[in-house]
């Protein structure tokens, strides 16, 4: 049954964590997603769908790409796009995060991107404030956009990410890019698979739905897509590994280890990358496997139909 | 080599098997090609009439030390090897410790390529942290790669529990031990004895015998979150035996070790403050020796380790307390041994089990045993032969010995390798 049949719309004005997605949610953000990626190569970027509305980018940790995206998507669809650094401001001088919330509602932004250390801050502000939240990562629990890209970028290439083979290796344990991949790439029905030193793997990974392991090649067999994880050592405490060339060894990514691998397939890294820790530089250069820029340009356009979804949501409650 | 070698008539004991009996070998190409008293003779080149011998696998040890390349006077790879020969050793492990950390993944694999050209089977352990020093992780996984058998702590235990969690869920994923000496390191700072009425009185540092018993319950809860392969490195008390007991009743892999200095001597021996018994650990209580020998016996120790340390002279010449801890121990294991089998304290096949299947099946070798298919590692004993301990004429260079002037009883007549015989004074 299509969409069309029993007429439903996309139902969120918030995107907090990829579980309140289902296959039909998602369905509507990659054909949102696809048109934009379309119009984006175009040099009629411009639409003004969320004309009038306002989006905060709210960054308690720094971000370079994600916040980026984010505000050229605002941008492209009209929208009044407000950065606030909250690295260095009056957080950092002992307000609450509740009282930064009301203090910034009571400018009357329409969307707050939220980006913060601490697992569960999107929710609160959402809660405390009201507004539409839209999570752009929140300490080791979620970061659901940029699973969205990725799922789009592999859906791009293959049409269906269900029934694929996809490997995560690296810092699963302080990764909250693996755990939103993992709970979207669950709902698709891929078979997921996850590499690491059992040091960076969660003490429950065996009740994740994954299949995991400690030993590359054995991982990357018959995998149709790889996806490399630096290692968070800004939220790491003591040592995990004992260095980054045994990491290399033991886990970096390489086209000889490939090999095991389908022939066509595809290797992706979120970024910031570690050139020699985690991938090998020939590998993320090589324009015949990687799509790690084919990422960021998704990126661009996932967040582009997450936010025109919410707009179109919130122009409705405003309406009603 | 292609000779093949028939060993007959022995009093055949090997303690995988539980055999002991008449018997003999039959061993082509290095490898054990048949066994029993009806062996084809026709195709030996030669014939070894071993009468009045016992026939037992090589000893292998997993835990010994040289001294570190270009120490003057030191025990070097070939002077180890010469005692491991003499020895009846066929297999040993050199231990990281303080003076020789073994915690470089650079040059590991050349090394452990250089150890496989003696003879002796020799194989080597890596450090488990920087310098052993408990803080950072070594490269454990390049030097597991590198040749490396198991992933060791050397003296000092780990201190910091977190840590310690961490190298037992880091080393699992290769499958191999982490060996860590049980004791708590603030209960056993600076302790040179065991906290009794004898060290009490003499007044010399101590730690109690609960200290091992403290970390025993640490590291085997942390080895069941984690998942990791905990070896107890020189257990030697019996409080920490009963902590053994306690935990081997969960759902983990853990495996125990004794040094020979523990099983065959007590703190009475150090009781005159004789720099040569400076173990580390602690020489402990007759009790503590007896509660180790019965476990021998139970199949609860799986291997008995010589922990054969070389020392400087002039480092021996230190009042005990500050003396360098350890004993030569690899030319004399085997009599020191004996020694309880003569006592009546040990059975042949028991003395002999954690010398040769039980360390081989820790580490999955296919020696240590006399069965068809298995690498002809063999020893021929003569049981009786007295002797007297004498560091003058050892082929280690050093002659820090625990057991010297010891009288025994037992004496290594030949150690084959491969085939090879390499000792046959």
């Amino acid at each position: 049954m299509s969409r069309a049949e029993f007429s439903y719309d996309f139902p969120h004005r918030h995107l907090v964590s990829v579980a309140d997605l289902n296959p039909v949610d998602i369905q509507i953000i990659f054909e949102r997603a696809a048109h934009h990626l379309a119009a984006n190569r175009t040099p009629d970027k411009r639409s003004d769908v969320l004309r009038g509305l306002t989006v905060l980018n709210l960054f308690f940790e720094a971000s370079t790409r994600t916040q980026g995206s984010f505000e050229m998507a605002g941008k492209r669809l009209g929208a009044d796009v407000v950065n606030f650094a909250m690295a260095n401001s009056s957080a950092s001088k002992g307000e609450s995060l509740s009282d930064t919330a009301r203090t910034l509602a009571a400018m009357k932004p329409d969307i707050m991107v939220v980006r913060h250390s601490a697992t569960g801050a999107p929710q609160f502000l959402a809660e405390r404030t009201g507004l539409s939240v839209v999570n752009a990562g929140d300490g080791m629990h979620e970061h659901p956009t940029q699973a969205l890209l990725d799922s789009f970028t592999l859906s791009q290439h293959w049409g269906e990410v269900g029934g694929r083979r996809i490997l995560i290796v690296g810092d699963i344990l302080h990764s909250r890019v693996a755990r939103s991949n993992i709970g979207l790439l669950n709902i698709l029905g891929a078979e997921i698979r996850l590499c690491a030193p059992p040091t960076l793997l969660p003490s429950d990974v065996d009740q994740w739905g994954c299949d995991v392991f400690h030993d590359l090649d054995e991982a990357l067999t018959g995998c149709d897509a790889v996806m490399a994880l630096r290692q968070q050592r800004e939220r790491m405490s003591g040592g995990f590994v004992p260095s980054e060339r045994e990491f290399f060894h033991l886990f970096g990514l390489t086209h000889e280890r490939l090999e095991a691998a389908s022939p066509d397939v595809l290797v992706m890294h979120p970024g910031p990358m570690n050139r020699g820790v985690e991938i090998h530089t020939k590998l993320a250069d090589d324009p015949e496997k990687s799509v790690i820029l084919d990422q960021v340009e998704s990126g661009v356009a996932v967040r582009m139909a997450i936010l025109e979804l919410i707009g179109a949501n919130i122009r409705k409650e405003a309406v009603a | 080599m292609s000779t093949t070698r028939a060993i007959i008539n022995a009093r055949l004991v090997d303690p995988a098997s539980g055999q002991d009996g008449p018997g003999g070998v039959l061993i082509e190409g290095g490898i054990i090609a048949q066994i029993g008293t009806e062996l084809d003779l026709d195709a030996a080149d030669e014939i070894i009439d071993a009468r009045g011998c016992i026939l037992a696998p090589a000893l292998i040890d997993l835990r010994c030390a040289k001294e570190p390349a270009l120490t003057p006077d030191g025990e070097t790879v070939d002077t180890l090897c010469a005692a491991a020969m003499s020895g009846g050793f066929g297999t040993i492990v050199l231990a990281p410790n303080a003076r020789s950390p073994l915690d470089k993944a650079d040059g590991f694999a050349g090394m452990s390529r250089g150890l496989a050209q003696r003879g002796v089977r020799m194989l080597s352990a890596c450090g488990a942290t920087q310098g052993l020093a408990g803080e950072q992780m070594a490269e454990i996984g390049l030097m597991v790669r590198g040749g490396a058998v198991y992933a060791g702590c050397g003296d000092r235990p780990i201190r910091d529990t977190r840590l310690m969690r961490r190298l037992l869920s880091y080393t699992s994923q290769f499958d191999v031990w982490l060996s860590c000496r049980p004791a708590d390191s603030d209960l056993s700072a600076d302790a040179v004895a065991l906290e009794s009425d004898w060290s009490a009185r003499v007044g010399i540092p101590s730690e109690p015998a609960v200290s091992e018993r403290i970390a025993i319950e640490r590291d085997a809860a942390l080895a069941e979150l984690s998942g990791g392969k905990l070896m107890i490195d020189r257990l030697s008390t019996a409080a920490g035996l009963d902590a053994l007991r306690h935990v081997r009743g969960r759902d983990l892999e853990i495996a125990a070790t004794v040094a020979v200095a523990h099983l065959t001597l007590n703190e009475v021996d150090a009781g005159g403050l004789n720099s040569a018994f400076r173990m580390d650990p602690p020489l402990r209580s007759e009790a503590d020796r007896l509660a180790l020998v019965e476990a021998v016996t139970s199949g609860e120790i799986d291997a008995v380790v010589s922990d054969h340390r070389p020392t400087p002279f002039d480092d021996k010449g230190e009042p005990f307390a500050l003396a360098i801890a350890g004993t030569l121990s690899l030319e004399t294991l085997l009599g020191a041994m004996l020694g309880l089998v003569h006592d009546d304290e040990l059975s042949l096949l028991d003395a002999l089990r954690v010398l040769t299947s039980g360390p081989a099946d820790l580490l999955g070798l296919p020696q240590g045993r006399i069965a068809v298919g298995a690498p002809a590692d063999l020893i021929l004993i003569d049981g009786d032969k007295p002797w007297v301990c004498q560091p003058d004429g050892f082929a280690s260079a050093r002659g820090n010995s625990a057991w010297s002037g010891r009288r025994f009883q037992g004496r290594v007549l030949q150690t084959i390798v491969a085939g090879d015989t390499l000792y046959n004074p």
